[in-house]
């Protein structure tokens, strides 16, 4: 019988893994299906799944704010065995809310200051001023947090757990309440090329799945309290359009970068160059650049379209088409690998004849990638 | 006003006193208050009646058993003038001592309901950001219930100047030593000195009425700027 007490903070997992294991935790919520859970050291996670499924219990688990029974270990540290927790406090973890919590009766700048504090890998301060300013938060530093409204306070709340930049880091609906157009043009970039610079284990909550395809490369789905292992993000993608939410589709598309001047990106695609304007992140030739389209935003082509303001035109085949509820067509269409659905009326699919398995030319403006 | 010596002795010690214990009592009513709102046991709810008592029992019961604890004629009143170098009765230090357990439940109350109310969501931030607890209650929970700190302190004070059953049990009325303004006051209507009576009556009066405006002005103060302004609404999310 193996009588020894575990050692929090210093005994080793069995698997001797760096990353984070999750072995069996078992919440007031989940009594039937307990939670396993293997993730790398580093990498941006999904975390997605229909309201009340049990997202929100898992991470405060993970955080050791719930009670739960179970073994979590992180970065060769145990942080629960059975019934003996670490304290929240001493986990190598941040957790951010849903409802912001930022501190009352001290301004912004008090607020991400003690985060920084209390960080043991605090950033340089220029790293943190390019953050400020590009959350546009450096004009809000002297309020006190009382004055916010609801999207500058979430702004702030997930700062704050950027300047602490824990090693794991945990989000919890963080831009729920954020303006979409800048989530897609200033914050995710933003946040994707930050963790590219200070690598963390990233698990991030989101009801919204652009946010969830723009950060991450696999997702966690969740669905009545069931947390199934990190899957490629088009299953994740089916799961969801089972759970028929929402009536805009965005395709996400990934294509390798050939230039970047002044805001103007240059990308290959299936041997075609695409450009898109207005690009907030940082980009080298060869990177890799994720991006997302609104099916609505694509016009399909017969023939190839002669000289147009539109500078982007792909060739593509047409593999599925399906007829939607409010009287449009949604097309499936492939260029070497990657899908991109395309939104037409009616009139349009009856005039143009499409074929499946045909080649068509889908055109879009350089203001429609998101997310760049 | 024609104020005598000793009026004004009195009028010092009750000062000293009402200042001595809100300082006392903001260093254990804090922590108490803090510890209170995190525990959770049914025994909880006892120790919160324990610690309101003295809001409902009349002072007298509570000086009269504090009368028999000081006294030197059994074990803990020997304890305690040992500890504290002389009998506690009939002396200052003794009436400290009454005045911290009398107003307790004005420290504690508005510093638990306000711990209760933002405590565990900042606590759990705080500690969700690797903050220490002691460092969370320190540099989260103390800031953001400034405004409470404020009142408790406040209530603490005025309610230890308005004292006078717990002191005329266990300190009786020596001048300069436990001779607070409510027993002189008592002692020039007994003797018919009602010139002197209104002078000490009307100048507590005016020292109360003055710094319950300087709490209410602090606790404006301390309140966020311009919440009061239309149009700002208050943040979701954030406590306090």
């Amino acid at each position: 019988m193996d009588i020894t007490l575990p050692l929090f903070g210093t005994a080793t997992t069995t698997s001797g893994s760096s990353g984070l294991h999750v072995e069996g935790l078992v919440t007031s919520l989940n009594t039937a299906t307990p939670w396993q859970l293997s993730l790398p050291a580093t990498g941006v996670f999904g975390l997605t799944g229909p309201s009340g499924s049990g997202k929100s219990t898992l991470l405060a688990a993970l955080a050791g704010l719930r009670r739960c029974r179970g073994d979590i270990a992180f970065a060769n540290t145990v942080w629960q065995r059975g019934r003996r927790a670490l304290a929240t406090h001493k986990r190598a973890a941040s957790l951010g809310f849903q409802d912001s919590r930022l501190f009352a009766g001290q301004s912004v700048a008090d607020n991400l200051a003690l985060a920084r504090k209390y960080s043991h890998r605090p950033l340089p301060a220029e790293e943190c001023e390019q953050l400020l300013k590009a959350f546009g938060i450096a004009p809000l530093l002297h309020q006190p947090v009382e004055l916010l409204s609801g999207g500058e306070a979430q702004r702030v709340a997930l700062l704050r757990q950027l300047f602490h930049n824990a090693p794991l880091q945990l989000f919890d609906e963080p831009l729920s309440a954020v303006d979409r157009a800048q989530v897609l043009r200033n914050l995710l970039p933003t946040l994707r090329d930050f963790w590219a610079r200070y690598p963390a284990l990233v698990l991030w909550t989101s009801h919204d799945f652009d946010e969830v395809q723009l950060l991450a490369q696999r997702c966690l789905w969740m669905q009545s309290a069931d947390l199934s292992a990190p899957l490629p993000l088009f299953e994740v993608a089916k799961y969801l359009d089972s759970k028929a939410v929402g009536d805009s589709c965005r395709s996400r598309i990934e294509a390798r970068v050939e230039s970047l001047r002044g805001g103007l990106l240059t990308l290959e695609l299936g041997g075609v160059s695409i450009y898109a304007d207005r690009v907030a992140g940082d980009y080298r030739k060869g990177d890799t650049a994720v991006f997302l389209l609104e099916a609505g935003d694509i016009s399909l082509s017969v023939e190839k379209p002669g000289l147009s303001s539109i500078l982007n035109c792909l060739p593509v085949t047409l593999t599925g088409k399906k007829h939607l509820a409010d009287g449009r067509t949604r097309l499936q269409l492939t260029l070497t690998e990657q899908v991109i659905y395309a939104d037409i009326s009616q009139l349009s699919c009856e005039r143009l004849q499409l074929r499946e398995g045909s080649t068509y030319f889908a055109q879009f403006k350089a203001g429609s990638p998101a997310g760049l | 006003m024609n104020i005598a010596a000793a009026d004004w002795q009195a009028l010092w010690l009750t000062l000293k006193l009402a200042g001595l214990t809100t300082l006392l009592l903001f260093i254990i009513g804090v922590p108490l208050a803090w510890k209170l709102s995190q525990w959770q046991s049914r025994w909880r709810h006892g120790v919160e009646v324990l610690i309101t008592l003295p809001l409902v029992l009349p002072p007298t019961v509570l000086g009269f058993y504090l009368l028999l604890l000081f006294s030197p004629n059994y074990a803990p009143g020997q304890w305690l003038s040992q500890l504290f170098g002389s009998p506690l009765v009939f002396s200052f230090t003794g009436l400290v001592f009454a005045s911290v357990l009398y107003s307790l439940p004005f420290m504690v109350q508005p510093l638990l309901a306000a711990f209760s109310a933002n405590g565990q969501r900042l606590t759990q931030a705080a500690a969700a950001l690797g903050i220490p607890p002691w460092a969370a209650l320190l540099k989260v929970l103390l800031p953001a219930s400034r405004a409470a700190i404020v009142s408790a302190c406040a209530l603490t004070f005025a309610h230890t100047l308005g004292e006078f059953g717990v002191v005329l049990m266990i300190g009786g009325a020596i001048p300069g030593e436990t001779q607070v303004v409510s027993i002189a006051l008592f002692q020039h209507v007994e003797a018919m000195e009602y010139g002197a009576a209104h002078r000490l009556a009307l100048m507590l009066m005016g020292i109360t009425t003055v710094m319950l405006l300087m709490a209410r002005w602090l606790g404006h103060l301390l309140s966020p700027r311009g919440s009061h302004k239309e149009g700002v609404k208050p943040v979701m999310g954030v406590l306090g």
